[in-house]
């Protein structure tokens, strides 16, 4: 008798303690999505670029359909020289320990951004200066349109000569104005964070957030599991999905694609030491024909698992990218022809030379990406026919920046909500900065075109001059002109959601599978109960 | 009877696995061309009568991936073996030189048996930038001690033969004694080491392209093979990962055992 007492009570016990845990899983979220960052949540050093800072307030924020929408802003203008911007900010916004958000934490931000060399662009800044509690200034150096990108990126610290100001250790222990605030981060395991209770607009539905970074095998066991509430998934896993959970697909202008260098070789290096130059993408006519043969809609199915979009450029659907840019189907007729008229003639051994040079090039890609490997082999097997040898060259990204990124072609991937980046990829100026323009695509009516659009007068505007260094009707960087790359496709991220977790109307998302989808965190509900 | 049953054993071991590596040899004819053609349509199938064990991402056999992955792992495992035989053989025949040089070797052997040999393979291969070399030199290079103490002790034996002083007394140099009497002396033990080095060597090719600083991805290595399985077996595509691993066991295996058999065969 005594002993069943005893198993009653325990057993309740158990029970209660588990409803508990149900009662608190309501409050608590626990998601998988990585993207840990290495510099921490310093919005200084990059952190919030691609997605939601969390932490911080920006001055505007996107809508679904990337219109500007009002945050720490209430109202922002831009000069008639273009060169100052003038942002009336909120009074209610509070950072996590309870004091005020003033212009002059915003003034900070900017004028520290600038000399921190993060990736927060702000090399056209000349001085951020609040003229009031709620008033700050903008000067730029000279007109640029996408500067409105700092103002929907760049996440408000508080000034470094305040109480809890910002320091050097600000990305391990974040003071911003955002929903949330950091309570205990294990780096390299997870990352806990609970509501700001200071926080200016409407309370996050859920009071704490548990971010797990855990390898994808991880991931999928524990939601497997019922310990994860919204996981990151590759595309090739979508399809094993625990019951209580449903796929969610994001939109993304994530994009991956080979980006052929411009030059050919003549023994010049970068700055890095890396050779620069390479005989056979130099030639338009193997840009041209490699164009061609791709059968993207393809490239998606095997890849991507069909996750995803065919891609043409590198902002496919966005204002700044022209409509018409795309390919109908592969044609290996057309692509043979140009060859041809080029003066790439096959020989026995299948392959086109001209010259005696033959139609062989490195495709190389980061050995530890398994989707541009699974692209760099596919799109190597849809060329093949037309006589020219893709190599496909498993690196690490190292490896890649010390010996490949000028001299083959690499599989690369960018993707962002800012015509900045065409500007980065295209204009000669940026020739060998890092990553980008890593090709050294140079034309000089495509730099004209880039500079117009950057001194725009408004975004549309700009948007026209973005469209014609794409495609003007003589040249462009698209492939009616320069063709410096083949762009492959668009991908969709795919996350796994609990049944009972409603998202709401996700955006689409930049380059970067994980925090984008956090964009919209403050509409998710829990929908059970 | 019983010294004739470890011959017999020995020879039939080395007959199964001289007709294993000979199907590898010829793989790359027969298998080669297979193992990289890709069908879209067929992705990701399980092992059927049409296709043998199954097909990867890419709807290559996976049959054709696993064969041409052992042939290779084969030919990696040969030459690091073979490297790291000569690598043993030089140094103990120069240990038997001076003194000085045989302080030298027993230092280096030493140093090396105390340190770790998989980080010291990890950090060569990594230092050498990857690839097939690489992975030979590391291998090579992290594995010939134990047969080079093998081989000095043998030697240092040796030097004290008779014979070998009779040849000094008639003034044969010191080239001519190693040609003549160290060399046929370490061959077969150099075979045998040679031989017990080849599973490891294969063995460690694949831990280190599986750890991503060993072959390229796009090459239908073993350790690929299985670091691909990994990305997909959590989606229940056992297969992608169960073959490629029988094959390099039954690979390590076969060798192995045929090169201990063969050790007690020529053991006195």
């Amino acid at each position: 008798m005594r002993k069943s007492t005893y198993s009653a009570i325990l057993l309740g016990a158990l029970l209660s303690s588990l409803m508990m845990s149900t009662a608190s899983a309501k409050e608590q979220l626990v998601l998988a999505i990585g993207g840990e960052p290495e510099q921490g949540f310093d919005p200084l050093l990059g952190w919030g670029q691609y997605g939601n800072p969390l932490f911080q307030s920006t001055l505007l924020t996107r809508g679904t359909n990337l219109s500007l929408q009002p945050e720490l802003a209430t109202a922002w203008s831009l000069s008639a020289d273009r060169l100052t911007w003038t942002i009336t900010l909120r009074d209610d916004a509070r950072f996590s320990d309870g004091s005020a958000l003033t212009a002059e934490d915003v003034a900070f931000t900017f004028n520290k951004a600038a000399q921190s060399g993060g990736r927060a662009d702000l090399s056209a800044l000349k001085t951020a200066a609040a003229i009031d509690d709620h008033t700050v200034t903008l000067t730029l150096h000279k007109p640029r349109i996408t500067f409105i990108d700092q103002l929907l990126t760049l996440g408000i610290v508080p000034h470094a000569e305040r109480e809890n100001g910002y320091t050097d250790n600000y990305g391990r222990h974040p003071v911003g104005s955002g929903p949330y605030q950091l309570v205990e981060w294990q780096e390299g395991e997870q990352l806990i964070v609970e509501r700001n209770p200071y926080f200016y607009g409407q309370a996050p539905a859920f009071a704490q957030l548990v971010f797990l970074f855990t390898s994808e095998d991880t991931t999928l066991s524990a939601a497997h599991a019922g310990g994860v509430d919204i996981a990151a998934l590759p595309p090739a896993l979508a399809a094993n999905l625990p019951s209580h959970m449903q796929p969610v697909v994001m939109q993304s202008v994530d994009n991956r694609g080979i980006m052929f260098p411009m030059q050919p070789a003549n023994g010049d290096r970068a700055p890095s030491g890396a050779l620069i130059g390479n005989n056979v993408t130099a030639d338009l006519a193997i840009r041209q024909a490699v164009n061609l043969a791709l059968d993207r809609q393809t490239l998606v199915d095997v890849a991507l698992h069909g996750y995803g979009r065919p891609a043409f450029g590198p902002a496919d659907g966005l204002p700044w990218s022209h409509t018409d840019e795309h390919i109908d189907a592969p044609d290996l007729d057309q692509a043979a022809d140009i060859l041809e008229a080029a003066g790439w003639q096959r020989r026995d051994d299948g392959l086109r030379y001209k010259d005696d040079q033959p139609a062989r090039f490195h495709l190389t890609y980061p050995s530890s990406d398994s989707t541009r490997q699974l692209l760099a082999e596919v799109s190597t097997e849809m060329v093949r026919p037309l006589g020219i040898q893709m190599q496909p060259t498993g690196r690490s990204w190292d490896e890649i920046q010390r010996q490949a990124l000028h001299q083959d072609a690499v599989v690369m991937g960018f993707g962002s909500q800012s015509p900045q980046e065409v500007y980065y990829l295209y204009h000669s100026q940026h020739a060998g900065n890092g990553f980008y323009n890593s090709g050294y695509y140079a034309n000089a009516t495509v730099d004209n075109h880039l500079e117009a659009a950057q001194t725009a007068a408004s975004a549309e505007q700009a948007n026209h001059h973005w469209q014609a260094a794409q495609w003007d009707g003589e040249t462009g960087y698209g492939f009616r002109g320069d063709v410096s790359w083949a762009w492959m496709v668009n991908l969709s991220h795919v996350y796994a959601a609990d049944k009972c977790l409603d998202v709401g109307e996700l955006g689409v998302a930049p380059h970067g599978h994980g925090w984008p989808v956090t964009a919209n965190l403050l509409d998710w509900r829990w929908t059970c109960d | 009877m019983r010294t004739i049953q470890p011959h017999l054993q020995a020879i039939a071991y080395a007959s199964i696995a001289a007709l294993a590596l000979l199907a590898l040899l010829s793989s790359h004819w027969w298998a080669g061309e297979l193992a990289g053609q890709m069908q879209f349509d067929a992705r990701l199938l399980p092992p059927s009568t049409a296709h043998w064990l199954g097909t990867d991402a890419l709807g290559r056999e996976l049959w054709a991936r696993t064969l041409a992955g052992l042939g290779l792992s084969f030919w990696v495992g040969c030459l690091a073996a073979l490297l790291g035989t000569a690598i043993a053989l030089s140094l103990a025949i120069l240990a038997m030189l001076s003194p000085r040089l045989d302080a030298l070797v027993q230092l280096l052997i030493d140093t090396l048996l105390s340190v770790p040999h998989l980080i010291l393979l990890l950090l060569i291969a990594f230092a050498l930038g990857g690839g097939l070399h690489a992975v030979i030199i590391a291998v090579a290079t992290t594995h010939w001690p134990s047969l080079a103490r093998v081989l000095r002790a043998e030697l240092l034996q040796l030097r004290q033969a008779p014979y070998i002083g009779i040849s000094r007394a008639l003034g044969k140099s010191q080239g001519f004694i190693v040609l003549h009497h160290f060399l046929p002396h370490a061959l077969p033990h150099c075979l045998v080491g040679a031989l017990l080095l080849f599973p490891h060597a294969i063995l460690h090719e694949a831990a280190l392209t599986f750890l991503g600083v060993g072959l390229s991805p796009s090459q239908p290595a073993i350790g690929i093979l299985l670091a691909d399985a990994m990305r997909y077996l959590s989606g229940g595509y056992w297969w992608l990962g169960v073959f490629p691993g029988l094959g390099l066991l039954l690979m390590v295996l076969s060798i192995e055992r045929t090169a201990t058999l063969l050790r007690r065969a020529l053991s006195p």
